[in-house]
């Protein structure tokens, strides 16, 4: 593991990635981070200088989809420099260790960088029954999170789980599944939420922190600003489609075959904050709305448990092309038309998806 | 006799615990832990039937596909519609594709890397596995797990986003194929057969594909290259045909239907080898080890009901079982279950065990894909790829499919339009079930009984071997 004073550029070198290599994983690394070119150099003269951050990821109650994603960025290198080379000091779905070994790395890990490192937690803890529903080591997740929260400069909070609860927190709620910062309260915490998360999105927010040693500029919920900030509707690609008036009334119909707007199949894309629409999945190969699916909101809180995720509106006639974005929602939300100028301003929208879930929670019960 | 606890369990997905009696340095009975419980089938009931095709996949991020095609194929006969031919051949690509990146994550990142461990450092092989295997910094992990990313690309076509996609739907998938897409199919297709040629097999998979015999397979590996025939001499060298016998049994629910019906068939496999068709209805879920209370045994009546302060109980896993016998459920089971050749001869000569695993998922691996070449093939880009279906009906349902791990089953049942019980059986469910009533143990429980453990105690590697051999997927397994 060397001395504190190791930099993350003499880890990469002693892993035989060249110095050509590494200046094009800072270069395209300020791209992915939307920071101009001189940041480049910085982020060069970063990691050669300053002592590398250690990474330590743990996994509470969860589904990996988190991991799953990470592993498979397309971030540049990410295979060799963020996976191997940052050093996830501690990651118990890929490391060699097992058992007590694998616990004494941790304890070690924590001792040795008291203060300096990162805490990634994947999943949250439950703490029905004493925590019983989540067992690692012999002892509940929730009182190893804090053990480690304690002595950790910073916690990233992987995906919904971690950030807001996820499915796993969905009515009733067996577990009691509790995001992290319910439990841990003293400690800076960034939340990276999402379904998973999208892989880019997640070695973004690694390298930013070991890069520059500090949070990036985080909004009121604690996200990242960089890939937060925007809905997937403000840079839908089927945007268009939605301003003229035009729908999918059912899977794989003619409207769909022509790429209309997904809106009326459930599509949450005008309340959800995420990078999809811009930044993509599966190595920017596609997201969902590409899919035909509509977004479910994976990145909200409580997305869980708004009402269907299909919200199917059988009422609805079929459109005319063209059709007036305002009369077409009228109907569709069977509520005011003016709440369907859904795109102008984001309070509108969150109106209307207000009184959609009122209408959802009337029709349910 | 001595009590030892291995624990927590890395390289696996999710949390696993073994317990082992230890008795003149050989494992003399084992109890396995599922350790982590999050309430899937409970958060299920009182919703609308088709939030399963959100929340079922949630279960598990590495086998999320199939559980979306489990649930879409209860609510398929719950609406009583017939998927699309077009959808049905997508989401055999993305269900193929996942099976197999599942099959290299496993071989590459979770269980080769034991090979690496110092234990082993006398043997002459060690040098080469090290090399190739060391956990996250050998050389094989940098060539498979972009070869792996690049394969995944197909749930970017075919489902915009993994895991966890919502293409998959009874009717068939969202997203019709257009040219240019196939094209990409293909091109994704073409890159991943290239990556098995050059680094997995070293040969044409037409080629591995034939063989048929382990005298065949011997004279295939000898001077290869590529990883699959450095693990069969290192399999050979530490005689890893006699280690983690299974229980006999071997089960597959059948997968990837199409025209030509299912590309691996359904069926029973008994231990000497007959093969019969499958008794699904003699499935049934026993709590008595399981932090549960008992409702009914049928998992169409069944629900699921936590009972953390049951004394004699172990594991957050129930205990499945067919016609009340233990049963082996993955790939060896599939393909013995289809009567491939080479699977079929092995298991013949030397049963159940960790090589036979281990090869049956990578000859799996290789006839994915061809399969993947074959459907995108034939893929109608004109025709529908979704049919219209209605509301889902009351009444009781089932879907059955065949996860990379093994079978997996979910249980529906709709009365007035909502769920009103839920119940999944996962593979790892099947192989790392804990005792039933009749104090039978589960399959994992049973094959490590007898490995030989030394002085190593909870760090014997062979005992890594054993359980990774069945590549667990803890999460599936008590969701």
């Amino acid at each position: 593991m060397g001395a504190t004073t190791e930099t993350f550029y003499s880890v990469i070198r002693r892993q035989g990635i060249t110095r050509r290599s590494f200046h094009k994983f800072c270069s395209l690394t300020a791209t992915s981070l939307g920071l101009g070119p001189l940041a480049s150099a910085r982020i060069a003269n970063a990691l050669e200088t300053k002592p590398r951050t250690p990474v330590i990821w743990m996994h509470g109650l969860e589904c990996t989809c988190c991991s799953e994603s990470f592993i498979r960025s397309a971030h540049p290198l990410v295979k060799d420099v963020v996976l191997s080379m940052i050093s996830l000091d501690y990651d118990d779905t890929i490391m060699a260790a097992a058992g007590q070994q694998a616990e004494e790395i941790l304890e070690e890990t924590r001792a040795k960088y008291k203060g300096q490192y990162i805490l990634a937690v994947e999943g949250n803890p439950p703490l029905n029954e004493g925590g019983m529903f989540c067992i690692d080591g012999g002892k509940p997740f929730v009182e190893k999170l804090k053990v480690m929260a304690e002595d950790a400069m910073a916690i990233i909070a992987w995906g919904a789980c971690a950030s807001w609860g996820c499915v796993q927190a969905a009515k009733p709620n067996p577990t009691q599944a509790t995001p992290i910062d319910k439990v841990i309260t003293n400690k800076p915490i960034i939340k990276v939420p999402g379904c998973p998360p999208i892989a880019e999105v997640m070695t973004g927010v690694v390298t930013f922190i070991t890069t520059f040693g500090k949070l990036p500029e985080l909004d009121r919920q604690g996200r990242p600003k960089m890939f937060y900030s925007q809905r997937i509707h403000d840079k839908c690609y089927r945007r268009p489609h939605f301003d003229a008036g035009q729908f999918v009334e059912e899977w794989d119909d003619e409207a769909a075959r022509k790429g209309y707007c997904l809106y009326k199949m459930g599509c949450k894309g005008p309340t959800t904050y995420n990078a999809c629409s811009t930044v993509r999945w599966n190595g920017g190969v596609s997201f969902p709305i590409q899919s035909g699916h509509g977004c479910i909101g994976c990145s909200e809180d409580g997305f869980w448990d708004k009402g269907s995720f299909y919200d199917r509106l059988t009422t609805i006639k079929q459109f005319g092309i063209e059709r007036n974005a305002d009369q077409v929602g009228m109907v569709a939300a069977g509520t005011v038309g003016a709440a369907v100028a859904a795109h102008a301003a984001v309070t509108a929208v969150k109106r209307l998806a207000t009184k959609r879930d009122d209408a959802n929670a009337k029709q349910d019960h | 006799m001595t009590r030892i606890t291995v624990g927590p369990f890395n390289r696996v997905e999710g949390d696993l615990e073994v317990r082992l009696d230890i008795d003149s340095g050989r494992v003399a009975r084992a109890e396995v832990t599922a350790p982590l419980y999050r309430g899937f089938e409970q958060i299920l009931e009182g919703r609308p039937p088709l939030d399963a095709l959100v929340i079922a996949p949630r279960i598990c991020g590495i086998c999320s596909v199939s559980q979306s095609i489990a649930a879409a194929a209860a609510l398929r006969q719950a609406m009583g519609v017939v998927a699309a031919p077009n959808g049905v051949l997508a989401t055999n690509i993305a269900h193929a594709a996942e099976n197999a990146a599942d099959h290299l994550t496993h071989f590459y990142i979770f269980f080769m890397p034991d090979f690496a461990r110092e234990a082993y450092a006398s043997h002459p092989w060690h040098g080469a596995a090290a090399e190739r295997f060391t956990a996250t910094k050998g050389s094989a992990a940098r060539e498979a797990l972009p070869a792996r990313a690049r394969l995944l690309e197909i749930m970017g076509v075919i489902a915009g986003k993994w895991p966890h996609s919502l293409a998959f739907q009874p009717g068939g998938t969202t997203r019709a194929i257009e040219l240019g897409e196939r094209v990409r199919l293909n091109a994704i297709a073409a890159a991943f057969r290239g990556f098995l040629e050059r680094v997995v097999f070293a040969d044409k998979l037409e080629h591995v594909l034939a063989l048929s015999t382990p005298d065949e397979l011997d004279r295939w590996r000898d001077g290869r290259g590529g990883d699959f025939a450095q693990f069969l001499r290192i399999a050979d060298a530490l005689d890893l045909a006699r280690l983690g016998p299974g229980p006999g049994l071997l089960m597959s629910f059948g997968a990837y239907h199409d025209a030509d019906g299912a590309r691996f068939r359904a069926g029973l496999r008994s231990s000497t080898g007959t093969i019969d068709a499958l008794p699904s209805d003699q499935i049934t879920e026993d709590v008595s080890h399981a932090w549960m209370r008992e409702t009914s045994l049928d998992p169409a009546e069944s629900r699921t009901e936590p009972d953390a302060d049951k004394t004699d109980a172990y594991s957050w896993c129930k205990a499945p079982r067919l016609a009340g016998e233990p049963v082996e459920v993955g790939a060896m089971a599939r393909q013995a279950v289809h009567g491939q050749a080479l699977i079929t001869a092995l298991l013949a000569d030397s049963g159940s065990n960790v090589r036979n695993r281990v090869i049956a998922r990578l000859i799996e691996t290789a006839q994915l894909a061809v399969s993947i070449e074959g459907w995108i093939k034939a893929l109608r880009l004109n025709e529908p790829f979704c049919e219209t279906s209605g509301e889902a009906a009351d009444g009781n349902y089932v879907g059955l499919v065949e996860a990379a791990r093994g079978s997996l089953g979910h249980w529906l049942a709709v009365r007035s339009g909502r769920i009103a019980r839920y119940q999944i059986i996962a593979p790892t469910s099947w192989n790392f079930s804990p005792r039933d009533a009749a104090g039978i143990a589960g399959p994992l429980e049973q094959a490590l009984v007898g490995t030989e453990v030394g002085d190593a105690g909870a760090r014997a590697v062979s005992i890594q071997h054993v359980v990774r051999s069945f590549d667990p997927c803890m999460v599936c397994t008590a969701h």
